[in-house]
């Protein structure tokens, strides 16, 4: 009998099994009263009030978005950096099936989950944010705007959200016990995986090119022809960062989720992403040097911006370049995960400065997020977590399901 | 697995659909190319007189609220979603001492970035001039006024379906052979409408023709790759309100640089990826047969 | 670019080739940095657990730690280096008596240590012929020759090919026991390498070592009689 089959025995009912981890409703129910979740309740509690007057009353009700900040905490946070940060499921999978390295693949199903989520929830951003988002598909099957960056973002993040479905669903049937299913979608995996990557490389580059008509609003310092190149690498290394940090996060949240007759070499896969992260980082700081260079304007560097530049490029580029060279040196996995960390906060900081805090330089008035605005984002990523770990504490992410063991390309 | 003909066809299938989507065209796609009739209005600073007749006729050819009768010109004001139009003064006067006014209101670019920014179409550049904005489209993206770089298109953050609101150019009555209403109204000849390459004759004349009246450049001759509102100024511009620093090439084409690189992505990422999954493939099989080998000699 | 230029063209064209070529020469250090330690610890013997393991030619191990070795007079098992090391000295043995049917993967004899009581699954289908005194006399001298005098029992083979179709042999043998040594040093601790090392050989009783409270529980998972 299948460990399936054995499970589904001894729980009782398939929802018993599958929704309620085996317990019975009223132990289930139970089993959620945690701290962790205490804090969820709370920014729930909080958030989704807002989101509700958010639809009821109006943009204009919620934020502090006005005439000359038409983009604020939404797109900054929930859309273009949500989109940097859910990159790490392009570049684990292009590791693993491109380049073979099969060190990373016990990380490959969380960083395409992370992803898959990341995406999600970045869409439900975009819906809170757009002044009538029920008329997003008219971007598709109506009047389309071809010469439009959006218009590419538009196919390229539908398209890629259906991508990174396929590429988590093996895991999903694998759950369900859907064999044939999940046999016919590892035979089309490689076209998936090339798709996505293909898919991911011009969206988190058009995510750049945003900003390309903004010369004059954006600080030069942030403003290059080349944006959507460093939007790109950037993200490259804000996926490494996230695999790193999300990996030996959920090692230790979902300890039990992972198999003990199976065991993972985190070192060896976190020292391995750390080296990859110290290369791309390294040539991405000296790729933003070139854009510095391009712009003439080195007279800024000694002006508060400049400051801030600096603060960017070397606490948060070249420093995590150097500290996961270190760590690779010295094998501690301890730094790695610092140094990916800051990769991360560093992606975060430079998508915030592109889109907030150096555009519209010029403006002495700065926008400033409303409470409602930073609840609503916060409550979009908490909901984002809580369907990870319910996908996790069920599904075969963190570790294979014991009727599929070795069964994987 | 050997790279089997199936998985390659499957890939072929799935960029072959991908490169099958409307692509992007270049700039010009979407935004008529600008006829030689296209229309123009030539703001000349030296006559007006700060009025405002162009506000009230404005108002009233949009059915939009009146704009307040008494104005303190000390703090200048910015068009909204109830006002397209806006006079303010300039911060320098004339060399005889007089106030000078200057009116602002989209700039109707030949090449504008709304338009080409816009995901759904809803900004739309046409032939004769106007860019127009087609309200039963506008998903509230609000990109049209990330891009604009003179700050035009503005928001109706208190409705429940915003939508975009700006100056119209009076399309409807240009397509019955009507000047705008502002430029109709205007008492003293501050806005004379035309076609846009005889206005900027029209506006070198004047300057070439009084020597030392006017700032010898035409704001929105280059301005934005070119716009449909034409100032000449007998005070500096930078005084009037308008935007400094304005690119003097067009906005659509800084994105267009990007864009035209999509295609070449599509085509060139599938059969590099597909090539370097190839050759690990066939390193990872030549080592299984190098162990299998191994393992045979027992 | 717009803005005011402090710089002619050209000068901004040669800073630009001078940080691209200054990248270049920076790459170089950069790489052999992470480099390094990958070779260092290429070059110095890297401990393997595989070197730690013999298996005679003509053994055949089975998943539960027992070996079996097909002879003239029929199969000799034991219990393989691997295990005597996990379960440390052993106080007695339980083996079957002459004539006892032993089937596959059945649990078949046993053995006790340090106070616990330990199951083993027999190897080999077949019919035992002989047993061991010396596993009755001296059971703690016998992990000093797992594979020679340190046998438990003959038996008479019924379905010997057969039964041979799942043990390890030779180069598998080796690896199953190096990748059982693994899953140990990873389950628990990293520091189970310096321990698992006496001069070169795996510490005996690691179990005791590894897990002072639950080292039964340890002994059983490898043995599969948990």
């Amino acid at each position: 009998m299948s460990e399936q089959a054995i499970a589904r025995q001894m729980n009782g009912s398939w929802v018993r099994d599958k929704i309620f981890l085996g317990l019975t409703p009223a132990e289930y129910l139970k089993s959620l009263v945690t701290p962790a979740n205490a804090v969820i309740a709370v920014i729930l509690a909080a958030g989704i009030p807002c989101l509700v007057l958010r639809f009821a009353k109006g943009l204009g009700a919620v934020s502090n978005l006005s005439q000359t900040w038409p983009w604020g905490l939404w797109v900054a946070f929930d859309v273009i950096s949500g989109v940097a940060l859910a990159a790490g499921g392009y570049t684990v999978a292009c590791a693993v099936y491109i380049f073979g390295q099969k060190t990373f693949r016990p990380v490959l199903r969380p960083a395409i989950l992370t992803g898959f989520l990341g995406y999600v929830f970045v869409l439900f951003g975009l819906i809170v944010d757009l002044g009538q988002p029920w008329r997003l598909p008219y971007q598709f099957f109506l009047t389309p705007g071809t010469t439009a960056v959006m218009y590419e973002v538009g196919w390229c993040v539908f398209l890629y959200l259906i991508v990174l479905g396929l590429e988590f669903a093996p895991a999903a049937l694998e759950w369900l016990g859907l064999a044939k299913l999940r046999r016919l979608l590892e035979m089309m995996s490689i076209g998936i995986i090339v798709l996505g990557v293909t898919l991911s490389t011009l969206h988190q580059s058009s995510l750049g090119a945003f900003f390309l008509m903004t010369p004059e609003k954006v600080h030069p310092f942030w403003y290059s022809p080349f944006l959507p190149i460093f939007f790109f690498i950037s993200s490259i290394s804000a996926g490494i960062g996230m695999v790193i940090v999300e990996s030996s996060l959920s090692h230790r949240a979902f300890h039990d989720r992972l198999d003990p007759k199976a065991p993972v070499d985190m070192t060896a896969i976190t020292l391995g992403l750390a080296k990859a992260g110290a290369l791309v980082l390294f040539a991405y700081f000296f790729i933003r040097l070139q854009g510095l260079a391009g712009s003439g304007r080195w007279d800024l560097l000694l002006t508060g911006w400049g400051a801030w530049y600096g603060v960017e490029m070397l606490g948060f580029i070249l420093l995590p370049s150097f500290l996961f060279l270190v760590s690779v040196r010295r094998e501690s996995v301890k730094l790695a995960r610092f140094a990916g960390a800051l990769t991360v906060l560093g992606v975060l900081l430079n998508r915030f400065n592109v889109s907030l805090f150096a555009y519209n330089w010029t403006l002495p008035k700065r926008y400033v997020p409303a409470a409602a605005e930073i609840l609503i984002s916060l409550t979009i990523v908490t909901l984002g977590v809580v369907v990870f770990r319910w996908i996790v504490n069920r599904m075969p992410v963190l570790a294979e399901h014991p009727d599929y063991r070795g069964s994987h390309e | 697995m050997p790279v089997n003909r199936r998985q390659i066809l499957k890939l072929a299938a799935a960029a072959g659909a991908t490169a099958a989507l409307p692509g992007p065209g270049g700039a010009e796609a979407a935004l008529a190319r600008p006829s030689k009739d296209a229309r123009a209005v030539l703001v000349d600073i030296a006559n007006c007189v700060g009025c405002r007749s162009c506000e009230m006729a404005c108002s009233e050819a949009n059915r939009l609220p009146e704009p307040e009768s008494d104005v303190n010109f000390e703090t200048p004001r910015a068009t909204g979603p109830d006002r397209f139009t806006v006079v303010n003064r300039a911060t320098a006067k004339s060399a005889g001492g007089d106030e000078r006014f200057a009116k602002t209101q989209c700039m109707h670019c030949v090449e504008p970035a709304c338009a080409s920014g816009c995901v759904v179409r809803a900004l739309e550049k046409r032939a004769d001039g106007p860019v127009v904005y087609h309200a039963d489209r506008c998903l509230g993206c609000r990109y049209c006024m990330v891009a604009c770089p003179f700050g035009v298109p503005k928001y109706e953050y208190t409705k429940l379906a915003p939508i975009v609101r700006k100056c119209t150019f009076c399309a409807e009555r240009q397509a019955e052979g009507k000047p705008p209403a502002c430029a109709d109204a205007c008492p003293n000849g501050a806005l004379t409408f035309g076609k846009r390459a005889e206005l900027i004759e029209e506006a070198k004349k004047r300057i070439y023709g009084t020597p030392g009246k006017y700032v010898s450049e035409i704001y929105g001759e280059l301005e934005a790759g070119g716009t449909s509102w034409l100032y000449i100024s007998d005070v500096p511009l930078q005084t009037l309100g308008l935007p400094p620093g304005v690119s003097k090439t067009s906005y659509p084409e800084m994105a267009d640089r990007a864009l035209s690189a999509v295609p070449f992505v599509i085509t060139l990422w599938p059969p590099l990826l597909m090539g370097l999954w190839a050759m690990n493939k066939r390193k990872e099989e030549v080592a299984a047969a190098g162990k299998a080998g191994e393992g045979r000699h027992e | 670019m717009n803005g005011h230029e402090l710089l002619s063209p050209h000068a901004t064209k040669a800073i630009e080739y001078g940080i691209a070529v200054a990248y270049l020469l920076l790459f170089i250090p950069f790489w052999r940095a992470m480099s390094r330690p990958a070779r260092a610890r290429a070059k110095a013997p890297a401990f393997s657990f595989a070197d730690l393991f013999q298996v005679p030619e003509g053994v055949h191990l089975h998943r539960g730690h027992a070996w079996a070795r097909p002879e003239a007079g029929g199969v000799t098992v034991g219990i393989d280096d691997f295990g005597h090391g996990l379960v440390g000295p052993i106080d007695s043995f339980q083996l079957p008596i002459v004539g006892f049917r032993v089937r596959q993967g059945d649990s078949a004899f046993g053995l006790t240590a340090g106070g616990e009581k330990f199951a083993l699954r027999a190897p080999v289908d077949g019919t035992v012929t002989e047993v061991n005194p010396l596993a009755l006399s001296d059971p703690a001298a016998l992990h000093r020759d797992p594979y020679g005098a340190g046998w438990l029992f003959r038996v008479q083979p019924v379905r010997l090919g057969h039964n041979v179709k799942t043990l390890f042999s030779g180069e598998k043998a080796r690896k199953f026991l190096a990748e059982s040594a693994e899953a140990l040093q990873l389950a628990f601790r990293p520091e189970a390498l310096s321990l698992a090392q006496d001069g070169g050989a795996l510490v005996h009783g690691i179990a005791r070592e590894l897990d002072p409270e639950h080292w039964d529980d340890v002994v059983r998972a490898s043995f599969l009689t948990r």
